[in-house]
Protein backbone atom coordinates (compact mmCIF):
# COMPACT_ATOMS: atom_id res chain seq x y z
CA UNK A 1 0.00 0.00 0.00
CA UNK A 2 1.13 3.72 -0.07
CA UNK A 3 4.23 4.12 1.89
CA UNK A 4 4.49 5.72 5.16
CA UNK A 5 5.91 8.55 4.11
CA UNK A 6 3.61 10.17 1.87
CA UNK A 7 1.88 13.42 3.00
CA UNK A 8 -1.21 13.74 1.84
CA UNK A 9 -2.26 17.17 2.03
CA UNK A 10 -6.51 18.39 2.09
CA UNK A 11 -7.43 21.38 1.36
CA UNK A 12 -11.01 21.87 2.50
CA UNK A 13 -12.87 24.50 4.93
CA UNK A 14 -15.93 21.55 5.47
CA UNK A 15 -14.88 20.03 8.74
CA UNK A 16 -17.22 16.92 7.88
CA UNK A 17 -15.73 16.84 4.80
CA UNK A 18 -12.16 16.57 6.06
CA UNK A 19 -13.46 13.55 8.37
CA UNK A 20 -15.29 12.01 6.02
CA UNK A 21 -12.26 12.04 3.21
CA UNK A 22 -9.00 11.20 5.85
CA UNK A 23 -11.54 7.81 7.44
CA UNK A 24 -12.12 6.65 3.26
CA UNK A 25 -8.62 6.82 2.44
CA UNK A 26 -7.88 5.06 6.10
CA UNK A 27 -10.33 2.59 5.11
CA UNK A 28 -8.70 2.64 1.96
CA UNK A 29 -5.60 1.45 3.25
CA UNK A 30 -3.47 4.86 3.09
CA UNK A 31 -0.73 4.60 5.51
CA UNK A 32 1.07 8.19 4.76
CA UNK A 33 0.47 11.16 6.84
CA UNK A 34 -2.40 13.66 6.45
CA UNK A 35 -2.20 17.28 6.57
CA UNK A 36 -5.46 19.48 6.98
CA UNK A 37 -5.74 23.23 5.58
CA UNK A 38 -8.85 25.14 5.48
CA UNK A 39 -8.34 27.52 2.94
CA UNK A 40 -5.97 28.50 0.19
CA UNK A 41 -4.02 30.48 2.14
CA UNK A 42 -3.12 27.98 4.53
CA UNK A 43 -2.45 25.73 1.62
CA UNK A 44 0.40 28.11 0.46
CA UNK A 45 1.71 29.25 3.73
CA UNK A 46 2.15 25.24 4.96
CA UNK A 47 3.79 24.66 1.64
CA UNK A 48 6.01 27.98 1.97
CA UNK A 49 7.30 26.12 5.60
CA UNK A 50 7.59 22.50 4.18
CA UNK A 51 9.75 23.35 1.05
CA UNK A 52 12.36 20.52 2.42
CA UNK A 53 9.28 18.01 2.75
CA UNK A 54 6.63 18.45 -0.19
CA UNK A 55 3.39 16.44 0.15
CA UNK A 56 3.17 13.82 -2.84
CA UNK A 57 -0.29 14.56 -3.49
CA UNK A 58 -2.85 17.83 -2.44
CA UNK A 59 -6.62 17.25 -2.76
CA UNK A 60 -8.09 20.47 -3.65
CA UNK A 61 -11.74 21.70 -2.51
CA UNK A 62 -12.53 24.92 -4.50
CA UNK A 63 -14.87 26.82 -2.91
CA UNK A 64 -13.34 28.30 0.17
CA UNK A 65 -13.25 30.82 2.34
CA UNK A 66 -10.48 34.02 2.25
CA UNK A 67 -8.45 32.15 -0.89
CA UNK A 68 -10.25 29.37 -3.10
CA UNK A 69 -9.12 26.38 -4.79
CA UNK A 70 -8.88 28.52 -8.08
CA UNK A 71 -6.76 31.42 -6.61
CA UNK A 72 -4.46 28.64 -4.72
CA UNK A 73 -4.05 27.01 -7.69
CA UNK A 74 -3.21 30.09 -9.55
CA UNK A 75 -0.33 30.63 -7.29
CA UNK A 76 1.03 26.94 -7.16
CA UNK A 77 1.41 26.42 -10.89
CA UNK A 78 3.38 29.70 -10.99
CA UNK A 79 5.91 28.26 -8.28
CA UNK A 80 8.81 26.41 -10.06
CA UNK A 81 9.09 23.46 -7.47
CA UNK A 82 5.37 23.07 -5.94
CA UNK A 83 3.82 23.25 -10.30
CA UNK A 84 5.64 19.44 -9.93
CA UNK A 85 2.71 18.55 -7.12
CA UNK A 86 0.09 16.31 -8.42
CA UNK A 87 -3.05 17.97 -7.38
CA UNK A 88 -6.61 16.42 -7.35
CA UNK A 89 -9.68 18.81 -7.50
CA UNK A 90 -12.82 17.00 -5.03
CA UNK A 91 -15.33 19.28 -4.92
CA UNK A 92 -19.20 19.06 -4.47
CA UNK A 93 -19.20 20.54 -7.95
CA UNK A 94 -19.76 18.65 -11.57
CA UNK A 95 -20.47 22.19 -13.51
CA UNK A 96 -18.78 22.17 -16.81
CA UNK A 97 -17.38 25.25 -16.26
CA UNK A 98 -15.78 24.12 -12.92
CA UNK A 99 -14.10 21.23 -14.69
CA UNK A 100 -12.50 23.43 -17.44
CA UNK A 101 -11.20 26.01 -15.25
CA UNK A 102 -9.36 23.30 -13.01
CA UNK A 103 -8.08 21.74 -16.06
CA UNK A 104 -6.98 25.18 -17.94
CA UNK A 105 -4.99 26.12 -14.50
CA UNK A 106 -3.54 22.82 -14.60
CA UNK A 107 -4.61 19.86 -12.23
CA UNK A 108 -4.13 16.96 -12.08
CA UNK A 109 -7.83 15.51 -11.68
CA UNK A 110 -11.18 17.01 -11.55
CA UNK A 111 -13.53 14.66 -8.71
CA UNK A 112 -16.92 15.22 -7.71
CA UNK A 113 -17.55 14.09 -4.34
CA UNK A 114 -19.69 11.24 -4.10
CA UNK A 115 -22.74 11.22 -2.76
CA UNK A 116 -22.08 8.02 -0.06
CA UNK A 117 -19.27 6.99 2.03
CA UNK A 118 -18.88 3.85 0.18
CA UNK A 119 -18.29 5.60 -3.19
CA UNK A 120 -16.12 8.25 -1.49
CA UNK A 121 -14.10 4.84 -0.47
CA UNK A 122 -13.75 3.46 -3.83
CA UNK A 123 -12.40 6.94 -5.15
CA UNK A 124 -9.65 7.22 -2.39
CA UNK A 125 -8.86 3.53 -3.21
CA UNK A 126 -8.55 4.88 -7.10
CA UNK A 127 -6.54 7.85 -5.82
CA UNK A 128 -4.41 5.45 -3.99
CA UNK A 129 -3.64 2.98 -6.95
CA UNK A 130 -2.99 5.61 -9.00
CA UNK A 131 -0.95 8.40 -8.41
CA UNK A 132 0.61 6.85 -5.16
CA UNK A 133 1.03 3.43 -6.32
CA UNK A 134 1.20 3.58 -10.41
CA UNK A 135 2.91 6.47 -11.38
CA UNK A 136 6.09 8.09 -11.11
CA UNK A 137 6.08 11.34 -8.98
CA UNK A 138 8.68 13.83 -9.02
CA UNK A 139 11.48 13.39 -6.57
CA UNK A 140 11.15 15.68 -3.29
CA UNK A 141 14.33 17.95 -2.38
CA UNK B 1 -90.59 66.79 -45.33
CA UNK B 2 -90.06 67.66 -48.68
CA UNK B 3 -87.36 70.07 -48.07
CA UNK B 4 -85.35 67.17 -45.82
CA UNK B 5 -82.80 65.94 -47.70
CA UNK B 6 -81.17 62.63 -46.96
CA UNK B 7 -77.73 62.95 -45.30
CA UNK B 8 -74.99 63.51 -47.67
CA UNK B 9 -76.96 64.64 -50.50
CA UNK B 10 -75.78 67.60 -52.24
CA UNK B 11 -77.36 70.47 -50.39
CA UNK B 12 -75.96 69.78 -47.13
CA UNK B 13 -72.65 68.38 -47.97
CA UNK B 14 -70.83 71.29 -46.12
CA UNK B 15 -73.51 71.09 -43.41
CA UNK B 16 -72.10 67.03 -43.23
CA UNK B 17 -68.29 67.48 -43.45
CA UNK B 18 -68.64 69.90 -40.64
CA UNK B 19 -70.16 67.70 -38.63
CA UNK B 20 -68.13 64.67 -39.23
CA UNK B 21 -64.91 66.91 -39.04
CA UNK B 22 -66.37 68.21 -35.32
CA UNK B 23 -67.44 64.74 -34.53
CA UNK B 24 -63.93 63.12 -35.42
CA UNK B 25 -62.73 61.24 -32.55
CA UNK B 26 -59.13 62.73 -33.27
CA UNK B 27 -57.68 66.46 -32.68
CA UNK B 28 -57.81 67.87 -36.17
CA UNK B 29 -55.90 70.63 -36.79
CA UNK B 30 -55.61 72.78 -40.08
CA UNK B 31 -52.68 75.52 -40.77
CA UNK B 32 -51.78 77.39 -43.71
CA UNK B 33 -48.47 77.25 -45.64
CA UNK B 34 -46.86 80.12 -42.97
CA UNK B 35 -47.61 77.41 -40.34
CA UNK B 36 -50.73 79.37 -38.76
CA UNK B 37 -53.36 77.76 -37.47
CA UNK B 38 -56.99 78.18 -39.87
CA UNK B 39 -59.49 75.59 -38.37
CA UNK B 40 -59.51 73.02 -35.69
CA UNK B 41 -62.35 70.59 -34.71
CA UNK B 42 -63.79 70.29 -30.94
CA UNK B 43 -61.00 67.24 -30.02
CA UNK B 44 -58.65 69.69 -30.59
CA UNK B 45 -60.04 72.00 -28.68
CA UNK B 46 -60.34 69.86 -25.44
CA UNK B 47 -57.23 68.24 -26.49
CA UNK B 48 -55.18 71.49 -26.02
CA UNK B 49 -57.49 73.71 -23.81
CA UNK B 50 -57.33 76.58 -25.86
CA UNK B 51 -61.16 78.35 -27.06
CA UNK B 52 -61.84 77.84 -30.42
CA UNK B 53 -61.22 82.34 -30.92
CA UNK B 54 -57.56 82.28 -29.72
CA UNK B 55 -56.90 78.59 -31.35
CA UNK B 56 -57.57 80.01 -34.79
CA UNK B 57 -54.58 82.54 -35.70
CA UNK B 58 -52.10 80.72 -33.49
CA UNK B 59 -48.37 79.49 -34.94
CA UNK B 60 -48.46 75.16 -35.02
CA UNK B 61 -45.08 75.66 -32.88
CA UNK B 62 -47.70 77.29 -29.98
CA UNK B 63 -48.65 73.49 -30.25
CA UNK B 64 -44.89 72.03 -29.65
CA UNK B 65 -42.89 72.22 -26.23
CA UNK B 66 -40.63 74.98 -26.21
CA UNK B 67 -37.55 72.85 -26.36
CA UNK B 68 -38.25 71.44 -29.31
CA UNK B 69 -39.94 74.49 -31.49
CA UNK B 70 -36.84 75.58 -33.20
CA UNK B 71 -36.42 71.85 -34.86
CA UNK B 72 -40.20 71.68 -35.50
CA UNK B 73 -39.62 75.05 -37.57
CA UNK B 74 -37.10 72.96 -39.69
CA UNK B 75 -38.81 69.85 -40.04
CA UNK B 76 -41.97 72.07 -41.06
CA UNK B 77 -39.68 73.51 -43.79
CA UNK B 78 -39.01 69.74 -45.13
CA UNK B 79 -42.65 68.72 -45.01
CA UNK B 80 -43.67 71.76 -47.45
CA UNK B 81 -40.78 71.27 -49.81
CA UNK B 82 -41.71 67.91 -50.11
CA UNK B 83 -45.78 67.59 -49.20
CA UNK B 84 -47.17 63.93 -48.86
CA UNK B 85 -49.42 61.94 -46.48
CA UNK B 86 -47.25 60.51 -43.96
CA UNK B 87 -47.30 59.83 -40.23
CA UNK B 88 -45.41 62.55 -38.69
CA UNK B 89 -42.05 61.97 -36.27
CA UNK B 90 -41.87 58.26 -37.46
CA UNK B 91 -40.25 56.02 -34.54
CA UNK B 92 -39.73 59.46 -32.57
CA UNK B 93 -41.41 60.07 -29.14
CA UNK B 94 -43.83 62.99 -30.05
CA UNK B 95 -45.02 65.38 -27.19
CA UNK B 96 -47.62 68.02 -27.52
CA UNK B 97 -47.77 71.07 -25.51
CA UNK B 98 -51.24 72.35 -23.93
CA UNK B 99 -52.16 75.83 -23.26
CA UNK B 100 -51.08 75.57 -19.89
CA UNK B 101 -48.07 74.45 -20.75
CA UNK B 102 -48.13 70.94 -19.88
CA UNK B 103 -47.40 67.79 -22.33
CA UNK B 104 -48.57 65.04 -23.49
CA UNK B 105 -47.09 62.05 -26.12
CA UNK B 106 -49.13 62.16 -29.51
CA UNK B 107 -49.55 60.46 -32.90
CA UNK B 108 -49.84 62.69 -36.00
CA UNK B 109 -50.75 61.94 -39.10
CA UNK B 110 -49.98 64.49 -41.89
CA UNK B 111 -52.09 64.80 -45.10
CA UNK B 112 -50.80 68.24 -47.17
CA UNK B 113 -54.29 69.62 -49.44
CA UNK B 114 -54.07 72.02 -52.10
CA UNK B 115 -55.73 75.18 -52.93
CA UNK B 116 -55.76 77.08 -55.62
CA UNK B 117 -54.87 79.59 -52.89
CA UNK B 118 -51.89 77.54 -51.62
CA UNK B 119 -51.39 74.61 -49.67
CA UNK B 120 -53.26 73.61 -46.34
CA UNK B 121 -52.00 70.82 -43.77
CA UNK B 122 -54.28 68.29 -42.08
CA UNK B 123 -52.88 67.36 -38.85
CA UNK B 124 -54.56 64.55 -37.53
CA UNK B 125 -53.75 64.21 -33.62
CA UNK B 126 -54.31 60.99 -31.21
CA UNK B 127 -53.37 61.67 -27.21
CA UNK B 128 -51.55 58.54 -26.78
CA UNK B 129 -51.13 59.37 -23.20
CA UNK B 130 -53.61 56.23 -22.12
CA UNK B 131 -52.21 53.90 -24.62
CA UNK B 132 -48.38 55.01 -24.01
CA UNK B 133 -49.39 54.35 -19.84
CA UNK B 134 -50.73 51.14 -20.83
CA UNK B 135 -47.72 49.70 -22.79
CA UNK B 136 -45.22 51.20 -20.28
CA UNK B 137 -46.86 49.17 -17.81
CA UNK B 138 -47.10 45.73 -19.92
CA UNK B 139 -43.29 46.22 -20.41
CA UNK B 140 -42.90 46.67 -16.82
CA UNK B 141 -45.22 43.87 -15.76
CA UNK B 142 -43.45 41.45 -18.49
CA UNK B 143 -39.58 42.59 -17.50
CA UNK B 144 -41.12 41.69 -13.79
CA UNK B 145 -42.69 38.34 -15.09
CA UNK B 146 -39.41 37.57 -16.73
CA UNK B 147 -37.07 38.56 -13.83
CA UNK B 148 -39.05 36.63 -11.09
CA UNK B 149 -39.15 33.63 -13.61
CA UNK B 150 -35.23 33.66 -13.45
CA UNK B 151 -35.28 34.09 -9.80
CA UNK B 152 -37.39 30.87 -9.57
CA UNK B 153 -35.35 29.19 -12.07
CA UNK B 154 -31.97 30.15 -10.27
CA UNK B 155 -33.64 29.58 -6.94
CA UNK B 156 -34.36 25.85 -7.47
CA UNK B 157 -31.04 25.33 -8.77
CA UNK B 158 -29.01 27.42 -5.60
CA UNK B 159 -31.40 25.53 -3.86
CA UNK B 160 -31.16 22.29 -4.75
CA UNK B 161 -27.00 22.43 -5.04
CA UNK B 162 -27.33 23.95 -1.49
CA UNK B 163 -29.69 20.99 -0.04
CA UNK B 164 -27.28 18.29 -1.48
CA UNK B 165 -24.03 19.32 0.99
CA UNK B 166 -26.04 18.34 4.12
CA UNK B 167 -27.88 15.47 2.42
CA UNK B 168 -24.83 13.78 1.52
CA UNK B 169 -23.19 14.25 5.16
CA UNK B 170 -26.38 12.73 6.95
CA UNK B 171 -25.88 9.65 3.59
CA UNK B 172 -22.35 9.12 4.71
CA UNK B 173 -22.08 9.21 8.30
CA UNK B 174 -25.33 7.40 8.29
CA UNK B 175 -22.72 5.05 6.49
CA UNK B 176 -20.28 5.26 9.21
CA UNK B 177 -22.84 4.59 12.02
CA UNK B 178 -23.74 1.59 10.83
CA UNK B 179 -20.51 0.76 10.01
CA UNK B 180 -18.66 1.28 13.29
CA UNK B 181 -21.73 1.69 16.03
CA UNK B 182 -24.41 -1.12 14.45
CA UNK B 183 -23.00 -3.35 17.30
CA UNK B 184 -24.61 -0.96 20.08
CA UNK B 185 -27.76 -0.37 18.28
CA UNK B 186 -30.73 -2.66 18.99
CA UNK B 187 -32.90 -4.03 16.13
CA UNK B 188 -35.02 -1.23 16.38
CA UNK B 189 -32.18 1.36 16.49
CA UNK B 190 -31.02 -0.29 13.51
CA UNK B 191 -34.62 -0.32 11.43
CA UNK B 192 -34.59 3.33 12.81
CA UNK B 193 -30.82 4.01 11.26
CA UNK B 194 -32.18 2.11 7.74
CA UNK B 195 -35.37 4.45 7.79
CA UNK B 196 -33.07 7.55 7.65
CA UNK B 197 -30.61 6.04 5.24
CA UNK B 198 -33.44 5.10 2.73
CA UNK B 199 -35.18 8.55 3.29
CA UNK B 200 -31.87 10.45 2.71
CA UNK B 201 -30.99 8.33 -0.11
CA UNK B 202 -34.78 9.06 -1.98
CA UNK B 203 -34.26 13.18 -0.87
CA UNK B 204 -30.95 12.77 -2.83
CA UNK B 205 -33.07 11.60 -5.89
CA UNK B 206 -35.70 14.42 -5.36
CA UNK B 207 -32.71 17.25 -5.61
CA UNK B 208 -31.17 15.41 -8.28
CA UNK B 209 -34.81 15.71 -10.62
CA UNK B 210 -35.15 19.11 -8.96
CA UNK B 211 -31.75 20.26 -10.80
CA UNK B 212 -32.58 18.31 -14.03
CA UNK B 213 -35.86 20.13 -13.91
CA UNK B 214 -34.52 23.30 -13.33
CA UNK B 215 -31.65 22.64 -16.34
CA UNK B 216 -34.44 22.10 -18.46
CA UNK B 217 -34.90 25.85 -18.66
CA UNK B 218 -31.88 27.39 -17.22
CA UNK B 219 -29.37 25.64 -20.17
CA UNK B 220 -31.06 25.77 -23.37
CA UNK B 221 -29.24 25.85 -26.67
CA UNK B 222 -30.40 27.29 -29.72
CA UNK B 223 -32.95 25.34 -31.97
CA UNK B 224 -31.39 23.62 -34.75
CA UNK B 225 -32.97 20.85 -37.65
CA UNK B 226 -33.79 18.09 -35.48
CA UNK B 227 -35.00 14.49 -37.60
CA UNK B 228 -37.00 13.04 -34.63
CA UNK B 229 -36.65 9.71 -36.50
CA UNK B 230 -32.99 10.00 -35.13
CA UNK B 231 -33.68 10.95 -31.88
CA UNK B 232 -35.69 7.82 -31.22
CA UNK B 233 -32.90 5.67 -32.55
CA UNK B 234 -30.66 6.97 -29.87
CA UNK B 235 -32.98 6.79 -27.21
CA UNK B 236 -33.65 2.96 -28.30
CA UNK B 237 -30.44 2.30 -28.18
CA UNK B 238 -29.39 4.10 -25.03
CA UNK B 239 -32.35 2.11 -23.34
CA UNK B 240 -31.26 -1.23 -25.23
CA UNK B 241 -30.64 -2.55 -22.15
CA UNK B 242 -34.08 -2.07 -20.43
CA UNK B 243 -35.65 -2.60 -23.51
CA UNK B 244 -34.45 -6.06 -23.60
CA UNK B 245 -34.87 -7.11 -20.15
CA UNK B 246 -38.58 -6.08 -20.48
CA UNK B 247 -38.92 -7.67 -23.83
CA UNK B 248 -40.73 -4.68 -24.70
CA UNK B 249 -42.06 -4.17 -28.22
CA UNK B 250 -41.36 -0.23 -29.64
CA UNK B 251 -42.86 0.11 -32.47
CA UNK B 252 -42.52 2.89 -35.03
CA UNK B 253 -46.22 3.63 -36.66
CA UNK B 254 -45.26 6.48 -39.44
CA UNK B 255 -41.54 7.68 -40.13
CA UNK B 256 -41.17 10.96 -37.79
CA UNK B 257 -40.59 14.32 -39.55
CA UNK B 258 -37.30 16.79 -38.88
CA UNK B 259 -38.46 20.08 -36.78
CA UNK B 260 -36.40 23.06 -34.87
CA UNK B 261 -35.92 22.15 -31.67
CA UNK B 262 -33.29 21.88 -29.04
CA UNK B 263 -31.48 18.52 -29.90
CA UNK B 264 -30.68 17.36 -26.28
CA UNK B 265 -34.13 18.72 -25.06
CA UNK B 266 -35.71 16.71 -27.49
CA UNK B 267 -33.71 13.50 -26.56
CA UNK B 268 -34.78 14.14 -23.34
CA UNK B 269 -38.25 14.77 -24.19
CA UNK B 270 -38.23 11.24 -26.11
CA UNK B 271 -36.29 9.37 -23.69
CA UNK B 272 -38.77 10.16 -20.79
CA UNK B 273 -41.88 8.97 -22.68
CA UNK B 274 -40.23 6.12 -23.43
CA UNK B 275 -38.93 4.97 -20.15
CA UNK B 276 -42.25 6.18 -18.38
CA UNK B 277 -43.81 3.40 -21.03
CA UNK B 278 -40.76 0.88 -20.02
CA UNK B 279 -41.94 0.98 -16.32
CA UNK B 280 -45.92 1.43 -16.45
CA UNK B 281 -46.44 -2.28 -18.38
CA UNK B 282 -49.28 -4.45 -17.29
CA UNK B 283 -48.18 -6.28 -14.96
CA UNK B 284 -46.74 -9.99 -16.38
CA UNK B 285 -47.14 -8.41 -20.49
CA UNK B 286 -43.96 -7.03 -21.95
CA UNK B 287 -44.26 -3.70 -22.67
CA UNK B 288 -45.85 -2.08 -25.78
CA UNK B 289 -45.49 1.24 -27.38
CA UNK B 290 -46.31 2.47 -30.71
CA UNK B 291 -45.08 6.19 -31.95
CA UNK B 292 -46.53 7.30 -34.83
CA UNK B 293 -46.84 11.28 -36.27
CA UNK B 294 -49.04 13.30 -38.11
CA UNK B 295 -49.47 16.91 -39.07
CA UNK B 296 -52.52 18.59 -38.32
CA UNK B 297 -51.76 21.65 -39.98
CA UNK B 298 -49.02 22.91 -42.28
CA UNK B 299 -47.07 24.50 -39.29
CA UNK B 300 -47.19 21.69 -36.33
CA UNK B 301 -46.83 18.05 -35.92
CA UNK B 302 -48.67 15.90 -34.03
CA UNK B 303 -46.80 13.07 -32.32
CA UNK B 304 -48.38 10.29 -30.82
CA UNK B 305 -47.00 7.81 -27.73
CA UNK B 306 -49.45 4.77 -27.08
CA UNK B 307 -48.41 2.62 -24.70
CA UNK B 308 -50.76 -0.42 -23.39
CA UNK B 309 -49.61 -0.32 -19.79
CA UNK B 310 -51.74 0.16 -16.75
CA UNK B 311 -52.77 3.48 -17.71
CA UNK B 312 -54.92 5.94 -15.07
CA UNK B 313 -58.18 7.54 -14.12
CA UNK B 314 -58.83 10.12 -16.59
CA UNK B 315 -59.39 12.58 -13.69
CA UNK B 316 -55.28 12.82 -13.55
CA UNK B 317 -54.97 13.38 -17.18
CA UNK B 318 -53.67 16.80 -15.85
CA UNK B 319 -51.93 16.20 -12.37
CA UNK B 320 -49.13 13.54 -13.74
CA UNK B 321 -47.90 16.54 -15.73
CA UNK B 322 -47.17 18.32 -12.10
CA UNK B 323 -43.80 18.38 -10.39
CA UNK B 324 -43.09 15.53 -7.76
CA UNK B 325 -46.77 13.58 -8.96
CA UNK B 326 -46.94 10.30 -8.68
CA UNK B 327 -49.76 7.72 -8.74
CA UNK B 328 -48.16 4.98 -7.34
CA UNK B 329 -46.76 4.41 -4.12
CA UNK B 330 -42.85 3.61 -3.91
CA UNK B 331 -42.80 0.08 -3.39
CA UNK B 332 -44.75 -0.06 -6.62
CA UNK B 333 -43.28 1.92 -9.11
CA UNK B 334 -39.81 3.68 -8.28
CA UNK B 335 -39.03 7.93 -9.07
CA UNK B 336 -39.62 10.73 -8.17
CA UNK B 337 -42.40 12.37 -10.64
CA UNK B 338 -40.46 14.59 -12.32
CA UNK B 339 -40.15 12.90 -15.86
CA UNK B 340 -43.27 14.21 -17.29
CA UNK B 341 -43.21 17.16 -15.49
CA UNK B 342 -39.89 17.78 -17.79
CA UNK B 343 -41.45 16.73 -20.83
CA UNK B 344 -43.98 19.47 -20.70
CA UNK B 345 -41.59 21.71 -19.72
CA UNK B 346 -39.85 20.85 -22.87
CA UNK B 347 -42.85 20.74 -24.63
CA UNK B 348 -43.94 24.14 -23.94
CA UNK B 349 -40.14 25.90 -23.81
CA UNK B 350 -40.91 24.92 -27.88
CA UNK B 351 -44.16 26.60 -28.14
CA UNK B 352 -46.12 23.46 -27.88
CA UNK B 353 -47.98 21.55 -25.77
CA UNK B 354 -47.85 17.84 -24.13
CA UNK B 355 -51.37 15.81 -22.76
CA UNK B 356 -52.32 12.57 -21.69
CA UNK B 357 -55.24 10.07 -22.31
CA UNK B 358 -55.50 7.30 -20.65
CA UNK B 359 -57.90 4.38 -19.26
CA UNK B 360 -56.97 2.39 -16.26
CA UNK B 361 -56.07 -0.86 -17.12
CA UNK B 362 -55.62 -0.33 -21.36
CA UNK B 363 -53.15 1.88 -21.34
CA UNK B 364 -51.85 5.42 -22.01
CA UNK B 365 -51.56 7.96 -24.68
CA UNK B 366 -49.25 10.88 -24.76
CA UNK B 367 -49.99 13.09 -27.32
CA UNK B 368 -47.57 15.79 -28.34
CA UNK B 369 -47.91 18.68 -30.75
CA UNK B 370 -44.69 20.68 -31.66
CA UNK B 371 -44.48 23.58 -34.30
CA UNK B 372 -42.59 22.97 -37.21
CA UNK B 373 -40.82 26.16 -37.11
CA UNK B 374 -39.55 28.20 -33.59
CA UNK B 375 -40.29 31.67 -33.87
CA UNK B 376 -36.55 33.61 -34.17
CA UNK B 377 -35.74 35.12 -30.24
CA UNK B 378 -35.78 38.82 -30.25
CA UNK B 379 -32.24 40.10 -30.40
CA UNK B 380 -31.46 40.77 -26.00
Amino acid sequence: MSPANTILILADDDPDDRLLTREAFEEAGYQGTFQFVEDGRQLLEYLDHSRKSLPGIILLDLNMPRMSGYEALSELKADQALRRIPIIVLTTSSADEDVLRSYDLGVNSFITKPASFQELTEVAKRVIDYWLETVKLPPQH
Amino acid sequence: MASASPPGSLTDHDEVFRLVFEAAPNGIVVIDAQGTIVLVNRQAEKMFGYERQEFIGLRIEDLVPKRLRQAHVQHRKGFSENPSQRVMGMGRDLHARRRDGSEFPVEIGLTPVKFPSGMLVVSSIVDTTERTRTENELRRYAAELERSNADLRNFAHVASHDLREPLRKITAFGERLRKHCAGSLDERGCDYLQRMTDASHRMQGLIEDLLAFSRVSMHRLPVQDVDLDKVLDTVLEDLEIRIGETGAVIERATPLPTLQADRSQMGQLFQNLVSNALKFHQPGQPPRLIVSAACPSPRRVRLEFQDHGIGFEPQYAERIFGIFQRLHGRQEYEGTGVGLAICRKIAELHHGSITALGKPGTGATFVLELPLHQPTPPAS
